[in-house]
């Protein structure tokens, strides 16, 4: 398996988005806030980050997007989870539940 | 992997890239919106809620950048953009394009034009199937003075051991060549080309005839019945595509040959003949020497080496082997060759030689070219100073310069095919009749592939070296250089220039001796007057004439009525005239201490008035008169060089050989095609001269199928419509026998040096090329330094320096670069040229008059290609100059 850094921070952000998606569609600005509620304040992701990210998961087929009306009446483009990107989603979980747990065993090892 | 969201995308930013870009910048607006509100909401005032927005968002054109960067397809898009822009370059410096684009068009077009017919004569298979089966027998000859390894014509003896001993082939000959004969249709007789083949001729070449069968055994039996096979278009022309044709009796050569067969439209054989005969080869007669040409087909079931083996067995077992003649110690064996190769070998290396031609000139463009991409380089640099300072990789500078050049090359390649094209069909227009062993020369796949590669290759070759020298583009000096060009890749540009010229001065030399001997053998002394000789060939291959009376009543009177026609002085016939191929003979000297000399002659028969109509000086002795006739002392009158050949120049009138034969006269040498011992095209050699009217009836017959005689006339000024007079005149004394064609002597030389005119034009018009290339790359040159080094010119000149000083100090850099070149080159054509020694006449390789013109030509045109652009330093005005700066 590599062990870039940049895979693993741009796996955990695919993740984080397709998580923060599972519920249901949100906007550009929804996605971030969102991410940043269930990580408890851990992950704020800037859009210079989210934005590629979106773009990418979307040519990818694992998010599709329409435009809609926000809670104030703003135009905004949602995004929500495909087919596929539900199964990704599973697939990514399983993932880094295998590679927290991995690297939580490296790490209590003496 | 979802493959089908992905395509979509990428077709999307491709395709639809105004409305992806639109959708990215609403949304990234509707993304900044939001953020507003959401920090209006949070009780932000109006100002700090946008500034703090902003601040989140980080750069509206910074986030779409990122998001462009990422999508599918980016990499095509800059690559597209980079085309672009190169296009736009190029477009933009329509004077560098121009000259880039020529060159290459001309280059590549030389290169397109040659290689076809290397891929038509040595690289594609001939028109027949399973070519690769089909066969030449090649005689090697080891162990003696004379070693080789060559396509021999074989005898009668080795035919028949060739068809009944070697069982592991399809065999069958042909006469050597086609011959003229005459074809009767209702009352119209037509001149053909007949060719004379055994049966199993067209099997071997695997042609299956439109209709009708090939010649049986029978037929192709000495005294067999006379059959004919007719080709396509003298089917549908002569006998307007009767299908009944078969098993009807045409008259060819004044006998009744039936129909047995005739070959489909657009069939080629190797004898390109119009009707075919029966070749009825035997050990007798014309089969006593080697006079068949022998083309084979493996058998399905055999291998080669079985064939090479069962063909040595067979021939080796000969009990006379013409061979050993003249060296008894040699080992001699066969081979099998492939017929492409069988056919095709005596061209081989005229057309190779072309080829290297072609790619000296693709060397000398590259040259040209890489100074010319390597200057506009220079030119660029604080382009791409610029470039690197704003961020560019030097992979982007990079690829920039490659696109371009690649571009460049494209264009050029485009432009090429089309100059290669049109080159060809004029090479072909030029080529006589017949002269290639191919039906047609196309520009296919393979040359395509061909001049595509090479026009890329030419790109690499000549964009290296800026791309090369871009690498090391120092930032800052440049920057501060104030964008003026460095003069540096002058020593680099000079090698260039050295390099290319000692290629045009290697071309140049070989296409001068060529031209040389060209000339050498277009003025040799002619021994008798061309001017105002006018002659008919026709086809005397013809049943009555192969009885003596019958043929002297034919040359008396129309040779009679051919001196009735107005202004006709005199009138003769020959079976073979100067300029032209003549019979090989045998002769045995029969009195004085020469009694039983045997050695080889060539003979001709002629008519009373030969020498006369010709004005050949006769030197001793007496010509032929109407007296000299079948009943009479037999005759015979030579030159001077049989005389020196064989009476070491002594008084040959009065003596005999052949034991009856007296010599009554000595005429002067005129040049002829010879067959004997041939070292030029055209040569003076031991020649017997008989009376026509002294020839035996069996030669005649055989005579006429090898030859067709001339009928002269000599006119002392133009008359006109003297070529329908003369065949008025023969067909006075023979209706049904039609001109094959009318020709002047100077016609006549030309048809005999056809091979060498064609290669004076062939790499004269490469040398010239090579000139006009080189003369190109030295005026780039010196207009470059001029344009480059203005400033210091003005300086100079401001300081007291005359215009014809800087001229000299400017030009020097292409003329040094020229010397070098001429010295380069006289030596590389020390060496390259002695290859040549074998198709030059009259003319030494190392020809001090040939090294002083070229070295004039070189000289010349590199003076007026630097004085030219060095006119321009007349019109630098030093005060502008200065002030400038």
């Amino acid at each position: 398996m590599s062990s870039e850094p940049t895979t693993l921070l741009q796996g955990t952000l695919d993740l984080l988005i397709l998580k923060s998606l599972a519920t249901g569609e949100l906007h550009g600005l929804g996605i971030s806030r969102r991410i940043q509620q269930i990580t408890g304040g851990t992950f704020l992701v800037k859009p210079g980050s989210l934005f590629p990210a979106l773009h990418r998961m979307e040519e990818e087929g694992w998010t599709s997007s329409f435009w809609g009306d926000s809670e104030n009446n703003r135009r905004a483009k949602y995004y929500r989870l495909t087919k596929a990107g539900r199964k990704q989603l599973e697939a990514e979980s399983k993932r880094w539940g295998r590679i927290s747990w991995a690297i939580a065993q490296a790490l209590e090892a003496s | 992997m979802p493959f089908f969201p992905k395509a979509a995308s990428l077709l999307r930013n491709l395709f639809m890239t105004r409305r992806v870009e639109q959708e990215l910048d609403l949304e990234v607006r509707s993304h900044l919106q939001l953020l507003i509100d959401e920090n209006l909401r949070a009780g932000m005032p109006l100002r700090e809620a946008h500034r703090a927005a902003r601040i989140e968002l980080g750069g509206a054109e910074q986030v779409k950048q990122q998001v462009r960067e990422q999508q599918l397809g980016d990499s095509l898009h800059s690559w597209i953009s980079d085309f672009r822009f190169g296009a736009r370059q190029l477009y933009k410096n329509p004077g560098f394009t121009l000259t880039v684009v020529l060159t290459l068009a001309l280059s590549v077009g030389a290169n397109t034009a040659i290689f076809s017919l290397v891929n038509v004569l040595l690289l594609k298979s001939l028109p027949y199937p399973h070519p690769e089966r089909m066969g030449t027998i090649y005689t090697r000859i080891n162990g003696s003075s004379a070693a080789s390894d060559e396509r021999h014509n074989v005898n009668g003896e080795q035919w028949e051991l060739l068809r009944d001993n070697v069982p592991a082939l399809i065999s069958a000959v042909s006469a050597g060549g086609t011959s003229g004969a005459n074809l009767k249709n209702g009352s119209h007789v037509g001149y053909v080309h007949a060719g004379r083949v055994s049966a199993r001729y067209f099997d071997v070449l695997g042609i299956q005839l439109l209709m009708g069968r090939s010649f049986s055994e029978k037929e192709d039996r000495p005294h067999g019945p006379k059959a004919v096979i007719l080709n396509y278009n003298v089917w549908r022309n002569v006998f307007d595509a009767n299908p009944n044709i078969l098993g009807q009796a045409v008259l060819l050569k004044s006998e009744p040959y039936t129909v047995v067969g005739v070959l489909p439209q657009g069939e080629t054989t190797p004898l390109n003949a119009d009707v075919f005969t029966p070749l009825q080869p035997s050990r007798a007669g014309e089969g006593g020497g080697t006079n068949f040409t022998a083309i084979t087909r493996l058998r399905e079931s055999a291998t080669s080496q079985e064939a090479d083996a069962q063909i040595n067995r067979a021939w080796l077992s000969r009990s006379g082997r013409y061979e050993l003649a003249g060296n008894p110690g040699a080992k001699v064996s066969y081979h099998s060759v492939p017929f492409q190769k069988g056919q095709t070998d005596s061209l081989r290396p005229q057309v190779l030689a072309l080829m290297l031609a072609a790619g000296f000139i693709l060397l000398i463009a590259c040259a040209n070219l890489a100074g010319l991409t390597l200057v506009r380089m220079l030119r660029r640099t604080p382009e791409v100073a610029t470039r690197l300072a704003l961020g560019a990789s030097n992979w982007q500078i990079q690829r920039q310069f490659w696109i371009e050049n690649l571009l460049l090359a494209l264009i050029g390649g485009a432009v090429g095919t089309g100059v290669g094209y049109l080159g060809l069909r004029g090479l072909l227009l030029l080529l006589p009749e017949h002269f290639l062993p191919v039906a047609g020369v196309p520009l296919d796949a393979r040359v395509m592939i061909f001049t595509l590669t090479v026009s890329v290759l030419t790109s690499v070759l000549f964009g290296m070296l800026p791309a090369l020298v871009a690498r090391k583009v120092d930032l800052r000096s440049s920057m501060a250089d104030r964008a003026v060009a460095r003069p540096g890749g002058l020593r680099l540009r000079q090698s260039l220039l050295a390099g290319e010229v000692a290629l045009t001065v290697v071309l140049l030399a070989g296409s001068s001796l060529l031209i040389r001997s060209l000339i050498y053998l277009e003025t040799l002394p002619p021994g008798f007057n061309p001017n105002g000789v006018m002659v008919a060939k026709a086809s005397l291959d013809d049943v009555r004439y192969q009885d003596p009376a019958t043929f002297r009543k034919l040359l008396d009177e129309s040779t009679a009525a051919m001196r009735e026609i107005p202004g006709v002085q005199n009138a003769a016939v020959a079976l073979s005239l100067p300029y032209e191929r003549i019979l090989n003979d045998w002769i045995t000297l029969s009195d004085g201490k020469e009694a039983g000399h045997q050695d080889g002659s060539d003979l001709t028969y002629v008519t009373p008035g030969y020498f006369d109509t010709l004005q050949m000086p006769l030197l001793v002795g007496r010509v032929f008169t109407d007296a000299d006739g079948s009943d009479t002392q037999r005759v015979a009158v030579v030159n001077q060089a049989f005389a020196r050949k064989f009476y070491g120049g002594g008084n040959p009138v009065g003596r005999y050989f052949n034991q009856d034969t007296l010599i009554v006269g000595e005429v002067s040498d005129v040049p002829i095609v010879s067959g004997l011992d041939s070292v030029a095209p055209i040569q003076t050699e031991q020649t017997i001269y008989v009376p026509a009217a002294q020839v035996a009836g069996g030669s005649l017959a055989i005579l006429h199928v090898w030859f067709q005689p001339d009928w002269i006339v000599r006119a002392a000024g133009p008359v006109e419509g003297l070529t329908a007079e003369m065949q008025r005149a023969l067909a006075k004394a023979d209706p049904n026998l039609p001109a094959s064609g009318f020709y002047s002597m100077k016609d006549l030389l030309a048809r005999t040096l056809a091979t060498q005119r064609i290669e004076v034009a062939l790499l004269g018009s490469m040398a010239a090329l090579a000139l006009l290339l080189s003369a190109v790359g030295i005026f780039a040159l010196v207009a470059n330094m001029v344009a480059q080094r203005t400033r210091e010119i003005g300086i100079r000149m401001a300081l007291g320096s005359t215009v014809g000083q800087v001229m000299l100090q400017i030009g020097r850099s292409g003329v040094n670069a020229s010397i070098l070149g001429v010295v380069l080159g006289l030596i590389l054509s020390a060496g390259a040229l002695r290859v040549m020694s074998s198709v030059i006449y009259g003319v030494g390789v190392y020809d001090i008059t040939t090294i002083i013109v070229v070295v004039l030509t070189i000289s010349s045109v590199t003076l007026l290609a630097t004085i030219i652009p060095s006119l321009r330093i007349a019109s630098i005005d030093p005060a502008r100059t200065l002030r400038e700066e």
